[in-house]
């Protein structure tokens, strides 16, 4: 090894610490703000990307488009708030609107026309999520529900003939499946604590009957007839008793499940019903064509209720401060949430690309939209279930802290660690804390 | 011995020979089960992705159909490694730089000079140590916040001063300590001052613990998560652990990309720390038997 | 370390040079002010917040509550299961490093060829980021496709994969594995460090008075090697109580709780509930907590000496 030379070392930390200095300089220089800064979930990747360059071809306004994944996009976006990292106009989850209007994040379009104008061709509870304390704060970007699948080539081996229709059924055809070893756990449920938790829970909830909250807002999760206790029970059960879950669901976020329900390792999955494109689609699922959306299974006394949620483009407090950054935005959410070029453009690219739902009524009659749909799907079931979709109705300004100690407890109950009635007590306590205290 | 060596080699290099391999599998072969210790099918696909990742344009006509969650997505912030890389290298000479500037003279001083308060200056730079980077990290997003100097990467600079000066330190006074007081006094008779005693008599000399310095400094800087993922909210200011962790945690990538990115991150350190291996023992080692 | 203790209590009596006096505080000036604007600002700045009631989602309203927040924390169950777990985890990542340090400096004191080779070897785990370490563990973890799983299933072990994350009971450990692993070079090399400075006469001494090889190591080796113990317990004890990386890779704090250490827990305070005013509480509490652990571990092993 030759000898270190001290030399050397002077000069080459003195040539780094000015090339240091210099891109200090220049990266003080660089947020001058100059693009609008929209940031999504990666989801529609590349179908956002070509709508931003059509976006930036006809108006010359640039675009710096970013994304994160869904499962940590509130707390991603919850940094960047609190970092006061720039950001114009994002995707918002119905579930947080109210935390991030109280905290000042989102600001509110009810002065912008050329946005309110499209309300009348949304549908009314679409329109109805976007508010708060009688402001709208966006446009939709998308609106689904929580559907459930099976895959029905694996049903008929197992010598099942019809979907299960209530939550009891899903329990006796798994076991039927599972004997005859054609899955090891039917049934796909995703349970690890992200953004996705609380959709499923809620469509399991909803559709045994129950319901975490009541209208006037107190929890009523804890309640054996009326809230969760049912819905829960059963998800421990089929967990830990007849083992039609696997004990790994914990660990399983929605991605992930997706990704085993298309290599043909269950035979029942509840997924967001745009996942069905994907699902159906011979390059991206091995069991492409065999899977069939069924109405939602009901608990005893449920029905076939599931959970429907609405997407939608916030437009910030930051850039509606700024009279030139505001209009480049209203443009962008214009482009993007109304009419691009006198079309729905983006939101017809995304159901055809992705499958993702939508709320604009208009496009439900548009002859390429049935068309696509039933070369994969069934349009009659897509909205049959929609009419049973519910809102969320834990959306509140605590919902995000609300909703940690929720999944938690949740989990704690299905992994053995604490029983189903300490879990939803724990819940609904910090539910009560969190109301008392705003 | 030839087992107990086998043993050792097993322990401490067998998890990262198996993220090398995977790194190496394409999307297929990476989900069999059991796994191919082997690479059956290697490729270069993975380190591709990560070296051609550009920012393309995407227009109608070029645009993918379909969910990305369902394979072969390279993710959009693939591009940002190597940029990260950058970043990361440029914080880290900076806060060496820092370190030997603010720590060599102090050491030197805690060391070789009889001052009052001498004790109790050695005692305060090891207890700040002490303090738990968390504990760093709330007052210091809440005061950086307040001037707006959020994705500065002069910020992280200050804030990894904390974590790696005293140690630093350290290291540094342990290795003066061990080094003969007479040299000192000789410098002094022939008319050098502290200042230029120690820059041109004790550091030339101190040159294996300077080494061990540069390198724990340079290591610290590099591999730290939580400041820089507080700190840095922009892809232009992210250093290297923080775009390594977003690509982790978002499950529509592959585990072999994951694996390739996990590699290109693991390289630059463990070369440098293999390139100066000797010097860490023998910077360590304060008057103790030549190793 | 030659950092005697006697060295350290400051010359009583001995007079100090007005040149030496000045010239000292120069050379400290720029460290002195670096700590104090890194190290005590934050600390102390951290008490201030922690008065308040700071919630970031509600940043008009922020009351002052005096020590509300200290009585919150200390009310929330959690919060003590948190402690619990970080100790248990610190006990047993500094007892494993301890021992597997001790067997690798062992094993590196010999003379062989490919020593070189195989203590170049031992600073790969040491040189990779956590983050990355993070990764490649997860994915050795992983319940679907992962090395142990395979690795166990292949050795036939286990007769189908099973789940290591994501079972409350193992999650913990599993963490602490990767955390040793990680750890254990620059342990191995304080031992070492410490292992060649003992003098090779004791050992012929009592090779001559017949002492056998255990005998040896325990009535010599080990005594001799305290003050590198020390070091290694202290120093480690302080990585394992505010370790963050592996746990926001690996299971942030999951699955329900079982890794929910302090550490973990102060960043879901502050980054996750927006609660500035708790989370200064939390971190403040950590920083005089690992105070004044590392002060009574220093007195009470340094003691020894």
């Amino acid at each position: 090894m030759t000898q270190f030379r001290r030399r050397d070392f002077l000069k080459s930390s003195a040539a780094a610490a000015l090339a240091g200095s210099s891109t200090f300089g220049a990266l003080g220089r660089a947020f001058a703000a100059d693009p609008v800064n929209f940031f999504a979930w990666s989801a529609g990747v590349d179908q956002v990307k070509a709508h931003v360059s059509a976006f930036e071809a006809k108006t010359g306004i640039k675009v710096s488009y970013g994304n994160a994944p869904w499962a940590q996009y509130r707390d991603t976006l919850v940094t960047k708030f609190v970092g006061k990292a720039p950001l114009d106009t994002l995707w918002v989850s119905d579930a947080w609107l109210p935390e991030w209007a109280e905290a000042g994040w989102l600001a509110p379009i009810d002065g912008y026309p050329q946005l309110t104008k499209y309300n009348s061709d949304v549908d009314d509870f679409s329109t109805k999520s976007m508010m708060w304390k009688g402001k709208q704060y966006g446009l939709t970007y998308y609106t689904d529900y929580m559907a459930f699948f099976y895959d029905e080539g694996m049903l008929q081996k197992a010598g099942i003939g019809a979907p299960p229709k209530t939550w009891d059924e899903v329990v006796q055809q798994s076991l039927k499946i599972k004997k005859a070893g054609l899955s090891e756990y039917p049934l796909m449920l995703s349970m690890a604590r992200e953004t996705w938790l609380i959709e499923f829970l809620s469509s399991l909830v909803f559709s045994h009957g129950g319901r975490f909250v009541d209208d006037a807002g107190a929890a009523v999760m804890q309640d054996k007839k009326k809230g969760a206790h049912e819905a829960l029970t059963w998800i421990v059960n089929a967990v830990q008793k007849h083992k039609i879950v696997s004990p790994a669901c914990v660990e399983i976020g929605e991605l992930n499940g997706l990704k085993s329900f298309t290599s043909g390792q269950h035979a029942f999955a509840m997924l967001g019903r745009y996942r069905v494109r994907t699902l159906n689609d011979p390059k991206q699922s091995s069991i492409a064509g065999r899977v069939k959306q069924a109405m939602m299974p009901a608990g005893p006394n449920g029905k076939h209720a599931t959970v429907g949620w609405n997407r939608f483009y916030g437009l910030t407090t930051a850039a509606a401060k700024d009279k030139a950054k505001a209009a480049d935005t209203v443009k962008l959410i214009e482009w993007f949430g109304g009419k691009a070029d006198g079309q729905y453009a983006f939101q017809k690219l995304m159901f055809l690309d992705v499958g993702s739902g939508f709320a604009t009524k208009p496009l439900f009659k548009d002859p390429d939209i049935i068309k696509a749909y039933n070369q994969y799907s069934d349009i009659k079931m897509y909205e049959a279930q929609q009419k049973l979709a519910q809102k969320k109705d834990v959306v509140s300004p605590w919902f995000g802290e609300w909703d940690e100690v929720n999944g938690t407890a949740f989990q704690a109950a299905v992994i053995g660690k604490a029983s189903v009635e300490d879990a939803l007590k724990r819940s609904a306590d910090t539910w009560n804390k969190l109301r008392r205290r705003a | 011995m030839f087992f107990s060596s086998i043993i050792f080699l097993v322990y401490v290099l067998a998890p990262v020979a198996w993220l090398l391999s995977s790194s190496f599998q394409g999307e297929a072969e990476i989900t069999s089960r059991p796994p191919h210790w082997i690479p059956h099918q290697p490729t270069l696909e993975n380190f591709e992705a990560i070296f051609q990742a550009r920012e393309k344009k995407v227009t109608y006509e070029t645009r993918r159909a379909g969910d990305p969650a369902t394979g072969g997505y390279i993710p959009s912030t693939a591009r940002n490694l190597i940029p990260s890389m950058w970043n990361s290298l440029v914080v880290a000479v900076a806060v060496v730089i820092l370190n030997l500037v603010v720590g060599v003279p102090a050491a030197y001083a805690m060391a070789k000079i009889r001052f009052i308060g001498r004790s109790t200056s050695i005692y305060f730079m090891l207890t700040t140590r002490v303090i738990p980077d968390i504990a760093l990290v709330v007052p210091f997003f809440l005061f950086i916040r307040t001037f707006g100097l959020l994705d500065h990467l002069g910020s992280l600079v200050i804030t990894y001063l904390a974590i790696t000066v005293p140690f630093s330190i350290f290291i540094l006074v342990s290795y003066f300590e061990s080094l003969p007081d007479e040299l000192d006094k000789a410098a002094r008779v022939d008319g050098c001052s502290r200042l230029q005693t120690l820059t041109r008599v004790y550091v030339p000399l101190a040159m294996p613990a300077l080494v061990a310095v540069v390198l724990f400094t340079f290591l610290s800087s590099w591999n730290e998560f939580l400041l820089a993922l507080m700190f840095t909210q922009t892809p232009a200011s992210q250093t290297m652990p923080i775009v390594v962790a977003s690509f982790a945690s978002d499950f529509t990538i592959s585990f072999a990309f994951i694996n390739a990115a996990g590699v290109l991150a693991v390289i630059p350190p463990v070369l440098m720390a293999i390139i100066f291996e000797r010097y860490i023992v023998s910077g360590l080692t304060a008057g103790a038997v030549k190793g | 370390m030659s950092i005697r203790a006697g060295a350290l209590r400051g010359v009583f009596g001995a007079p100090v040079s007005r040149y030496d006096q000045a010239s000292a505080m120069w050379l400290l000036a720029p460290m002195l002010g670096v700590l104090l604007v890194v190290a005590v600002f934050p600390v102390l700045y951290s008490f201030w917040i922690s008065l308040f009631d700071l919630r970031l989602t509600r940043p008009h309203r922020v009351p002052f509550v005096w020590f509300e927040n200290y009585q919150e924390i200390f009310q929330d169950e959690l919060f003590w299961q948190s402690v619990w777990r970080t100790t248990s985890f610190t006990l047993i990542c500094v007892a494993a490093i301890m021992v597997i340090a001790l067997a690798m400096a062992l094993l590196l004191n010999e003379e062989f060829r490919g020593r070189r080779f195989l203590s170049a070897m031992l600073l790969v785990p040491w040189a990779i980021p956590y983050v990355a370490n993070g990764l490649m563990w997860k994915w050795i973890y992983d319940s679907g496709y992962g090395a142990l799983n395979g690795l166990l299933f292949q050795l036939d072990f286990i007769d189908k994969y099973m789940v290591w994350l994501g079972d409350q009971h193992k999650t913990l450990w599993l963490i602490a594995n990767a955390f040793i692993w990680k750890e254990v070079p620059l342990a191995t090399i304080l031992v070492l460090v410490g292992l060649k400075s003992i003098p090779a006469d004791l050992y012929s001494a009592a090779r001559v008075d017949g002492a056998n090889t255990w005998r040896r190591f325990v009535h010599i080796t080990l005594p001799a090697l305290r003050p590198s113990f020390m070091l290694v317990v202290i120093y480690e004890t302080m990585m394992a109580i505010r370790h963050f990386d592996l746990f926001f890779i690996l299971t942030e704090g999951g699955p329900a709780e079982a890794s929910h250490v302090l550490a973990w827990h102060v960043y879901v305070e502050t980054f996750r509930k927006l609660s500035f005013g708790t989370g200064s509480a939390l971190a403040y509490i950590m920083a005089l907590v690992t105070f004044f652990l590392a002060f009574w571990l220093i007195r009470t092993l340094g003691r020894k000496l």
